[in-house]
């Protein structure tokens, strides 16, 4: 049975010229598999994963013929029974870590407040729990970290503990919208392997939202590319240069390679789609 | 176009530029590579006079020696990395683009304001509008346009669609390249992405800790054969992620 199932998923916002769809009928199933979602700017991947999150603002709406999670219907679930879901059942890894870490409490304190919140522990286990959960996103002395504050850490090492925050709750489903875009390219790839190391030993769904085709390709089991709100092709992993429909062969194409001797770069002609 | 000689700066106690030397000639494309840190962005400041110098010489455009911030800017313009806070949110895109023509007194702004929306290929009918009304690529071909009203030599990128979305970058970097090629324009790019650099560069220098480990040729870049590891451990990471 797959962990999350989404069928004829739509995110609606009204407007001064009616209500317009950003995600317009989206179906897929997730199981304990890294699935990647790409698309850009406007694409409505990252309402997607704020949808299953239960996170859409006001005044948004969200509906589905089918949102189930982990056997239980999502749907009309009340504000508090999703409070209970977000962090110990499903998380979200955010882009920037500057925005998303609590500036003014240390680390291992705001880790800790994470488990305080939805825990049975003690404090004692919390905070060898807490530590594990570092060293788990390979800080080497997870000690020393845990009493340092957000500025203190560089970006790279802010994500890491981003991520051990949610690792400590063991949820089963992570959605990681754009976790790397705010890194340095040498951190990035760091970051993506703790995220598959932990689907793979704990076996976590992974839902990786990102703009970069390049790095989707690598990192996920399945890609969905999206345009407009929809799914316009699902690809397995290594099949991006595959690619059927024209939008997504277009951005294949529009990228500059390594090895790049064309005069001009091909450029999407959005009318034709 | 461009000279670099052993320039160092230092915020406070902190060296950031350890004796960095490069040339640039006229009508040259050359990359500055490295990571957040590695001081590729402080080396334009220093160009565009927004830090100062603590050692070492710099020289720019036509002109040598120290110049008056009035005269820098008809040598070098910047385009910066993310065109969401590089426009005034308040002055219509007309306004932007008017202002460095009314400082420096020159003349048939309409006219000059018009051929520069053409050359960077905005539609007329945007030349009121304020920047929200304007897509991010959009607005990046105003921070183009802006920085080309003086006709300077010299442009000075920094991750000039590092912001942008992929399909809109293919727009820009064609439009970068048209426009070097057709005023003769010298770049000097700042970018973390290899892939740019060989698209739009003639050479790159990779940086590390403030200092240049390397210089090369795109063909290098292109065959994967830098000379130094860092360089080499840089090209895998682009190519094996």
């Amino acid at each position: 049975m797959s962990l999350l199932s989404v069928r004829n998923l739509r995110v609606t916002f009204p407007t001064d010229h009616g209500p317009v769809d950003v995600v317009r009928g989206l179906s897929f199933d997730l199981g304990r598999e890294r699935l990647g979602i790409v698309g850009e700017s406007g694409s409505g991947k990252s309402m997607t994963g704020r949808a299953v999150m239960g996170l859409v603002p006001k005044p948004g709406r969200v509906t589905a013929d089918e949102l189930t999670f982990d056997g239980q219907d999502l749907r009309g679930l009340s504000e508090e029974a999703m409070r209970g879901l977000r962090g110990p059942a499903m998380s979200m890894v955010l882009q920037d870590p500057r925005f998303s870490l609590n500036p003014v409490i240390r680390i291992g304190d705001q880790i800790e407040e994470a488990m305080a919140v939805h825990g049975r522990l003690g404090k004692r286990d919390r905070r060898a729990r807490m530590l594990d959960a570092l060293s788990a996103v390979r800080i080497t002395d997870p000690e020393r970290v845990a009493r340092l504050y957000p500025h203190e850490v560089s970006g790279g090492m802010g994500q890491r503990v981003m991520i051990a925050m949610m690792v400590v709750l063991e949820p089963a489903l992570m959605i990681a919208d754009e976790p790397t875009s705010a890194l340095d390219v040498s951190v990035r790839g760091q970051v993506l392997d703790i995220l598959a190391d932990l689907v793979d030993r704990r076996g976590m769904g992974l839902m990786l939202i990102s703009h970069d085709l390049n790095m989707v390709a690598r990192w996920c089991d399945r890609i969905l590319v999206m345009y407009h709100g929809e799914v316009v092709e699902e690809l397995a992993a290594g099949a991006l240069m595959e690619a059927q429909h024209p939008y997504t062969r277009g951005l294949v194409a529009s990228l500059p390679k390594i090895d790049e001797t064309r005069d001009r770069l091909p450029v999407l002609d959005r009318s034709r789609l | 176009m461009i000279r670099v000689e052993d320039l160092s700066v230092r915020f406070g106690d902190t060296q950031v530029l350890h004796d960095v030397s490069f040339e640039v000639a006229a009508g040259e494309s050359f990359a500055l590579v490295g990571e957040s840190g590695s001081g590729k962005s402080t080396i334009l400041k220093a160009l565009a006079g927004q830090v100062p110098v603590a050692g070492g010489s710099l020289a720019l455009g036509d002109a040598a020696g120290a110049m008056t911030a009035k005269a820098r800017a008809r040598q070098v313009q910047m385009v910066f990395q993310d065109p969401y806070g590089s426009l005034h949110p308040r002055r219509t895109i007309d306004d932007t683009l008017s202002e460095p023509l009314l400082i420096h007194g020159l003349p048939d702004r309409d006219t000059r304001v018009l051929a520069m929306l053409d050359a960077v290929g905005l539609p007329r009918r945007f030349r009121f509008r304020l920047p929200h009304q304007l897509s991010g690529g959009q607005r990046q071909r105003v921070a183009i346009a802006r920085a080309l009203m003086l006709d300077p030599p010299v442009l000075l990128l920094d991750e000039p669609t590092s912001a942008l979305d992929v399909s809109v970058q293919a727009e820009i970097l064609n439009l970068l390249k048209s426009l070097r090629e057709e005023k003769g324009l010298t770049f000097l790019l700042v970018t973390h992405d290899l892939p740019v650099v060989s698209f739009l560069c003639d050479r790159l220098a990779i940086l590390k800790a403030g200092r240049i480990v390397e210089m090369a040729g795109v063909e290098a870049l292109r065959a994967g054969q830098f000379a130094s590891p860092y360089g080499r451990e840089l090209f895998d990471r682009t190519v094996h992620g």
